[in-house]
């Protein structure tokens, strides 16, 4: 896990910026699936409504989010399944190490999980000498490289197919190829090995149904369901966040999710898991654990405004949309969680002592708003956390370098007092003109760095005010 | 103090002073309403099946499916198939020649195995899917396997909407019958490598639906 630092984001973000195979994946990733989401948006003329309801679910369950975990835990076990509660990384992990102690050294299959990347379960798993295998394809071949993933939905998005070929070639001994087909089919045969020996299966859920103390677990290539169907013992790791009320709120994010994340109407797989085998005649696993993960959740949760980032779905389409992503992906923001709302998750769970850089890694455009399928205000939480940073209302100032942020600071209040001012203003603005016209903007320390590779608007030749009383004379 | 009080009490505290409201609207927005009829209702899965990249088959009766079966199963030279323990399946396989039958129990007949047959529960219109209830059959790993998977479907057991099928998977919204529901649009796909789609990664690489409608025959010319 060599990325895993966001106080090291600018030195990240320009090493993103020197590869230019990244660079290159990034653009062809972040177009295509935002150009697949516009084209499946397009075609659901109801779709704001949608987002609406979404939102609304969701802001219901994080509002009774006791209630609701109560609820989900009584018919869980009601169904058989084991419910577990872990307040932190450490102690999830630890669980989990349990359970693959008391199956002795069981094979493991992991399907790709979020949570499990945040709380570094494999880390944890392989210092106590286990091999959990991820069986994701492009978890899987990042797990071979002992790479980091950069792109949520597709997390092996920075190799190329040669890359692949060599990796496998080395790693599974066979003969080099650049086929995707063919590299998809060694995948294949070497994964169905670990599936068939299996013993204990992990997986992540995107939901948990209160109601009904289910799991919902959505997924295109059938690893999930080989995972969640094959093993003795199956563990599920979920986010507090993750519980929604009823099942029928399902049919609103299935319709969200799959559209937003990669174009899909629906992915090939949604797998509804509501508890172990109910008897020798059912298939599935005979044992199911979930652990219900905090780690920082229930702090967000206290917090009034950052609250709504618990209502992500994790769908990426911030990331895809996000101009500052585009260029650098995910590795740069030294955390599992990337782009526009990583930038507000990261902080939120691990507090801004070493990320607080994350929330100025934005342009606050507002592209990450705009496609969110659960209309998390990102743009204003980014500014919230900035806010944060600046006033040392968190800990960890320190971490951004002292001097620019005190020029910053003089030049915000500079701006007040010119701004404040109806004279003042109209005077700085005739000097900023003219020093444009001049060509003294190219020439001034701060702004010829600013300038270099960006271009300022020319002023209008006439300002609005100007304009409005040369009219006013005219009488008209 | 164990880990769930105190989650449990922290969460309490966070959500001090919230009100906690109904989500306003229905969970139905969104959901496709030109799908009343039987007809509109096949023919839209029809299309979101094909968008979906699965083959259908509509036949009229079981004597059809029995006969339409064979021939799928030996275009796609498969000699062990692996079936569900579903009466139907039992009866559409019975007369399969030169075949080795494998059973839902047997896992290593299962990893061998060419073809999967299963019934289906209920589909969707609106998207294409098969819905794959456990209560009343083994069908988690016949549907999963093999490289070819061919599914039993009545169209009367065509739905409208996701919310239909979500509903008829757990009538009554306390817990489904099944202890997994597995819901199929399509055969398994990746796109990690380059972004170059690939079907039949860790599921099958073809999905063929065979449809019993005995309507068909009624319209027919």
């Amino acid at each position: 896990m060599t990325h895993l630092h966001p106080e090291r984001f600018g030195e990240n973000a320009r090493a993103a910026l020197g590869d230019e195979v990244l660079r290159g994946a990034l653009r062809k990733a972040t177009g295509l699936f935002g150009r697949q989401r516009g084209a499946a948006v397009a075609e659901m003329p109801e779709w704001e409504a949608l987002r609406e309801r979404a939102r609304a679910v969701k802001a219901e369950a994080l509002a009774s989010l006791d209630v609701q975990l109560e609820r989900f835990e009584e018919r869980a076990t009601a169904n058989g399944i084991q419910v577990r509660w872990a307040r932190d990384a450490t102690e999830a992990c630890e669980q989990v190490k349990a359970i693959a102690e008391r199956l002795g050294r069981p094979t493991i299959v992991k399907s790709k999980s979020m949570a499990t990347e945040e709380i570094r379960l494999n880390e944890h798993l392989e210092q106590a000498g286990h091999r959990p295998v991820e069986t994701d394809l492009g978890e899987w071949i990042i797990q071979l490289a002992g790479e980091t993933p950069s792109h949520i939905i597709a997390p092996a998005i920075h190799k190329t197919k040669r890359q692949v070929g060599e990796l496998f070639a080395e790693k599974l001994g066979i003969p080099r190829s650049e086929d995707e087909r063919e590299l998809t089919r060694a995948a294949r045969r070497a994964l169905r090995h670990s599936f068939a020996t299996a013993e204990l299966g992990i997986t992540g859920a995107n939901f948990a149904i209160a109601e009904t103390g289910s799991i919902l677990l959505i997924e295109n290539e059938g690893n999930i369901r080989l995972a969640t169907s094959m093993p003795r013992v199956l563990v599920a790791l979920v986010g507090i966040e993750k519980v929604i009320p009823r099942l029928c709120d399902l049919q609103v994010f299935l319709r969200l999710l799959p559209r937003s994340g990669t174009g899909q109407r629906l992915t090939s797989y949604q797998s509804l898991i509501s508890g172990p085998r109910a008897g020798s005649g059912d298939e599935g696993p005979e044992e199911m654990i979930v652990i219900l993960l905090d780690n920082g959740r229930s702090s967000v949760l206290a917090d009034n405004s950052l609250r709504e980032s618990l209502a992500c779905i994790r769908c990426g389409a911030c990331l895809n949309a996000c101009p500052v992503y585009r260029q650098i992906g995910g590795h740069a923001y030294g955390s599992v969680y990337a782009g526009p709302i990583g930038s507000v998750i990261t902080p939120g769970l691990q507090g801004l002592e070493k990320t607080a850089e994350l929330p100025f890694a934005s342009s606050l455009c507002g592209a990450c708003r705009e496609v969110c399928p659960v209309k998390i205000d990102l743009p204003a939480l980014l500014t919230r956390l900035r806010a944060d940073v600046v006033e040392g209302r968190a800990p960890g100032q320190g971490q951004r370098p002292r001097r620019p942020r005190r020029i910053e600071k003089a030049a915000f209040a500079f701006w007040r007092w010119l701004a404040s001012d109806p004279v003042r203003w109209t005077l700085s603005m005739r000097v900023a003109r003219l020093a444009q016209r001049a060509g003294l903007d190219r020439l001034l320390p701060p702004a010829r760095a600013w300038r270099k590779g960006r271009a300022l608007r020319p002023f209008a030749p006439r300002s609005f005010r100007e304009r409005w009383k040369e009219d006013d004379r005219r009488g008209r | 103090m164990s880990a769930r009080e105190d989650i449990l009490g922290r969460v309490r505290a966070a959500l001090k002073g919230t009100v906690a409201i109904g989500a306003p609207g229905s969970p139905e927005v969104a959901a496709p309403t030109d799908l009343d009829s039987h007809a509109a209702r096949v023919d839209a899965f029809r299309t979101r099946l094909a968008a979906a990249e699965g083959h259908l088959e509509v036949v009229a009766d079981e004597a059809q499916a029995a006969a339409v079966l064979s021939e799928v199963v030996s275009q796609a030279r498969a000699k062990r198939i692996a079936v569900s323990d579903a009466p139907l399946v039992a009866k559409l396989t019975r007369g399969l020649e030169g075949v080795e039958l494998v059973d839902a129990a047997d896992r290593a007949g299962l990893l061998a195995a060419e073809a999967g047959i299963s019934c289906v529960q209920h589909a969707v219109a609106e998207t294409g899917t098969l819905v794959l209830e456990t209560h009343s059959e083994r069908n988690r790993l016949v549907s999963l396997l093999p490289p070819l998977h061919v599914a039993l479907l009545h169209a009367d057991a065509i739905l409208a909407t996701l919310g239909d099928a979500l509903a008829a998977v757990d009538p009554g919204g306390a817990g489904s019958a099944s202890r997994a529901v597995t819901f199929i649009s399509g055969p398994s796909r990746t796109a990690d490598i380059e972004l170059k789609l690939v079907v039949g990664v860790h599921g099958p690489r073809e999905l063929t639906v065979l449809l019993i409608d005995p309507r068909t025959r009624e319209n027919a010319p």
